[in-house]
């Protein structure tokens, strides 16, 4: 569990950091959205939900969200993604992209629905939020979700040998 | 029974495990609106484990910048050069007329024995990081509590007002933009004094709301701080008016507002760090009630 949560700490930071002095400044893929989907599909639902909760405490923390939305949002989108890798292809590019734009898309919902129930705002002025950020963000996750994810499992081996191993053993029983 | 219950929590314990997930969620949410020093504290604890390895990787990245920026990218630098060289003349230019401009100003004030404002102490600040996602905006700084930093406090730069302070570490904290949904700052425009309050539109924008109709705005108008909120000094920047709307009903107008730092590229910020001065209208306030208190 600590080694992902250290990984889970380095994509935050890369998020924070490099990725924000891309020359499209604010538009960026979600890297521990990324990670938050991959674990999904690694690790079983309690020690992999608390993993989620924890990058989207992480998330909350660096953000300026006084509320804790993420904490909320992280562990539901990891939940889900368990829910639907087993009902769904998702070994192709544009399968593995199109599930990571669908649940970005899903996530900036979720919070849009959250700021609203909490703190009140006048819809009008998120709506544009959503052509200018959400949508180019969840597209460019989209993009980015194949490439992480063959790098993910080419570390997978040595990164999360015990669970990878947990999981095939689980999956064989009767 | 006890092992009927025990079949049953088996069976049920994924459920069981979610809904003490999104409980949990819900509970730190409530605590944090209300503020509890605990969550506070455990914030605290992890972004002291996060920010070092932050600031490591914006030095690595400015280092690599500045190497490309210095050593790799001096194509223009003629142009650039003639261009600073005159940029400078025109500056000098306007510095004799400030001078000027000052010892005239001091000659007045004398006149009309005016007591000296002394601006705030304040600490220059390290953008460190900014904010992960992208409905919010905040940035995260190389200074804390150990620095004097409190919750609040007014982040500034030569340029303008920046935000405040929101959450604390010993030796990091996170700075909440005025251009964040969350943010509000009591301000006026500098041409008509009419007051309103504004709000951050997200990306690299500013909405003034409760403008008045009545007042007379125009695009290009600038809008300072009115010092009455308590957190910003009277008279420092915010931005300028790009847009005025005032075809829609209500008492109020609308008018959106390009602040006048660029929020996307901070990197050095000053933090206020001593609380300012009682404001005028407060002060009167309180010789009001001390004179009915005598009567």
């Amino acid at each position: 569990m600590i080694f992902p949560l250290l990984v889970g700490i380095f994509f935050l930071i890369l998020q924070t950091t490099l990725l924000s002095y891309s020359p499209i400044q604010r538009v960026r893929p979600d890297l521990l959205l990324i990670f938050t989907l991959y674990l999904a599909f690694l690790f079983p639902p309690i020690s992999g939900g608390i993993l989620a909760f924890l990058m989207g405490y992480l998330m909350d923390l660096f953000s300026g969200n006084t509320l804790g939305f993420y904490t909320v949002s992280r562990p539901l989108v990891f939940l889900a993604a368990q829910f639907f890798k087993e009902r769904f292809y998702l070994e192709g590019f544009s399968f593995q992209s199109l599930f990571a734009f669908a649940f970005n898309l899903l996530e900036g919902i979720l919070i849009f629905i959250l700021m609203n129930a909490v703190q009140p705002l006048p819809l009008g002025d998120l709506y544009p939020l959503f052509f200018r950020f959400l949508l180019p963000q969840s597209f460019l996750t989209g993009l980015a979700t194949p490439l992480l994810f063959f790098v993910f499992q080419k570390g997978s081996s040595l990164l999360f040998r015990q669970p990878e191993r947990e999981i095939k053993e689980g999956g064989y029983r009767p | 029974m006890r092992v009927r219950d025990f079949f049953i929590v088996r069976r049920y314990y994924l459920f069981i495990f979610i809904t003490l997930l999104l409980l949990l969620a819900l509970v730190l949410m409530s605590l944090r609106a209300k503020e509890r020093k605990g969550v506070e504290f455990f914030d605290a604890l992890l972004m002291e484990v996060c920010a070092p390895a932050q600031k490591a990787s914006t030095f690595v990245i400015k280092t690599v910048q500045g190497t490309f920026g210095r050593y790799v990218f001096l194509v223009n630098l003629e142009k650039e050069n003639r261009m600073l060289k005159q940029k400078i003349a025109e500056l000098q230019t306007e510095s004799h007329r400030m001078e000027e401009m000052r010892l005239a100003n001091e000659r007045l004030k004398q006149l009309l024995q005016f007591r000296e404002k002394n601006f705030p102490p304040m600490i220059g600040a390290e953008v460190i990081g900014q904010d992960p996602s992208s409905w919010f905006k905040s940035v995260t700084v190389d200074k804390g509590e150990r620095d004097g930093v409190k919750k609040g406090m007014a982040v500034i730069s030569p340029a303008g007002v920046i935000g405040r302070t929101l959450k604390i570490a010993p030796h990091y904290a996170t700075v909440l933009l005025i251009t964040d949904y969350n943010s509000a700052v009591d301000s006026i425009v500098q041409r008509t004094r009419a007051k309103a309050i504004v709000e951050g539109k997200g990306e690299n924008r500013c909405q003034l709301k409760y403008l008045l109709r009545t007042e007379e705005v125009a695009v290009g108008d600038a809008v300072v701080t009115s010092g009455l909120g308590g957190n910003f000094p009277k008279g420092l920047m915010v931005g300028q008016v790009k847009k005025v709307d005032k075809k829609g009903h209500g008492v109020f107008q609308y008018a959106e507002l390009v602040p006048s730092v660029d929020m996307t590229r901070l990197e050095e910020v000053f933090i206020i760090v001593e609380p300012l001065p009682p404001s005028a209208p407060r002060e009167e306030k309180k010789v009001k009630k001390g004179k009915k208190g005598k009567k």
